[in-house]
């Protein structure tokens, strides 16, 4: 009996070793072929969107509700805020209706900018975030069915939010500009000078990320805009990412770098609209 | 009686992950979600021992790479580690502790933290530990055992109903009649 027993049992050793070996076999495999373990990642997707679609709806139902007990000063102060930029923003309206008779004629210059303004878009709700806190990874609630393909462009509010990476039957993973792996090709509006909006969690605390690479004669000053440039294979030209400021001598002093505020607010973004059209396809129409 | 314990752990490890993404994600503190996944692999791994602690984090991280993870695994290996050694205190666990759980748990948030920063950014070359700690390690611990006070009753309080239920299955009809109270009751816990 005892001898049986001693033969049956495993121990919990066993058992940790054999499962830190899955572990490793798999993340070799999915390094190495990661295409192979996609369809898993889908299922499980799959198997979990419906019920986060559901909690999001509620949660975001109780969130409008709780909003109602901001406090009064908040307001006030915000009151303060908004009557201050409503006058910045009269005069900026008077310099861009003088800018827009300029606009019209590099409208015509560059007939690409407009070739999305006709796209087909699709609208899709944020459903989860990356669980360790930050804004760099998300899911929304549209996928395959939706006509939604990877490296297709995320926006919202007409500045550009990220790209999606992977996607499931009725969802996707969106991999956001502020993502640490994130690097996008940019050029300055006036100037056209060409720059790599690098995405930096840790500088996104205080409302930044990184803008590499602008050449040492670049005449660029704070403030301008920097929108995606034509040199991109994923992006599609002309979105606008946001606004640089602290613009300085690399250490290397080969080149300039700066900061970037982007236009998008990531940590209050709900919906995002994806662009249908690929770059690929744009380059296909010339 | 295996079985139905395996189902009840991946209810709990489903609950957890849709608590986690769905809706502590709305309630961040500090910029910083708790770590649910990890309060159930830590209780679990103190209740049962170290293998139930070793497959509970497996099966936890396994979730979080499939869905949000760029390699598959990575996250299965912290969570299987962090579970097992949590499987250590096991030993000392008594359903009537409310203090020492929180101890296992907001230790195993640290050591998660800790790894999980020279994976992910200590061997990328980001080498400044200090802001990693400040920013998320310190918050995230703590509030993930602040978290844990009221999932851990939860968790135990299943665990100690699930007991019961089994023990007065398996109890002879004799038994109940002759002892009273005492069986149907299990353990006398008050």
């Amino acid at each position: 009996m005892g001898r049986e027993k001693k033969s049956f049992t495993i121990s919990s050793k066993m058992i940790f070793t054999f499962l830190v070996i899955i572990c490793v076999g798999l993340i070799i495999v999915s390094y190495l072929f990661s295409d192979l373990l996609a369809p898993v990642k889908t299922a499980v997707g799959n198997f979990f969107v419906p019920m986060q679609k559901g909690i999001s709806t509620i949660g975001s139902g109780i969130s409008d509700k709780l909003r109602l007990f901001s406090d009064k000063e908040k307001l006030i102060e915000e009151n303060d805020r908004l009557t201050e930029e409503v006058n910045d923003l009269k005069m900026e309206r008077q310099i861009l209706i003088h800018q827009k008779y300029e606009l019209d004629y590099y409208r015509e210059l560059y007939e690409n900018d407009s070739v999305y303004q006709n796209a087909e878009k699709v609208a899709a709700r944020i459903i989860s975030r990356n669980p360790n806190g930050t804004c760099d990874v998300f899911v929304i609630d549209k996928g395959e069915e939706d006509g939604i393909v990877t490296d297709m462009n995320v926006t919202a509010g007409g500045a550009l939010v990220g790209i999606i990476t992977d996607v499931g039957k009725n969802w996707a993973k969106v991999r956001t500009i502020i993502a640490d792996d994130s690097s996008v090709s940019g050029r300055f509006q006036p100037t056209s000078d060409t720059c790599i909006v690098k995405g930096n969690l840790k500088r996104m605390d205080d409302g930044y990320i990184d803008v590499e690479m602008i050449n040492l004669n670049a005449e660029v000053y704070d403030n301008y805009e920097v929108l995606t440039s034509y040199i991109s294979d994923k992006f599609l030209p002309g979105i606008l990412i946001g606004y640089v400021t602290n613009i300085r001598k690399d250490p290397s002093e080969l080149n300039k770098r700066a900061y970037l505020t982007p236009a998008v607010d990531f940590e209050h973004l709900e919906a995002v609209l994806i662009v249908k059209t690929l770059r690929e396809e744009l380059e296909g129409f010339e | 009686m295996f079985l139905v314990k395996s189902v009840i752990i991946i209810v709990e490890i489903i609950i957890a992950y849709l608590l986690q993404t769905s809706v502590f994600t709305g309630l961040r503190l500090a910029d910083v979600v708790p770590d649910i996944l990890m309060i159930l692999t830590a209780s679990l791994a103190y209740i049962f021992g170290k293998k139930s602690g070793a497959l509970t984090g497996f099966l936890c991280g396994m979730i979080l790479d499939c869905t949000f993870g760029s390699l598959i695994g990575l996250y299965a290996l912290l969570y299987c580690t962090v579970g097992y050694i949590c499987g250590y205190a096991h030993p000392v666990y008594d359903e009537t502790d409310y203090t020492l759980p929180y101890f296992v748990i907001g230790g195993a948030e640290f050591l998660l933290n800790l790894l999980y920063y020279v994976l992910f950014y200590f061997l990328k070359g980001d080498l400044d530990i200090g802001y990693f700690m400040v920013r998320y390690l310190f918050p995230r611990v703590i509030y993930t055992v602040i978290v844990s006070i009221l999932l851990y009753r939860l968790i135990n309080l299943n665990n100690n109903l699930f007991t019961k239920l089994m023990k007065k299955k398996n109890t002879p009809k004799e038994a109940i009649i002759f002892k009273g109270f005492d069986v149907i009751g299990g353990r006398r816990d008050i």
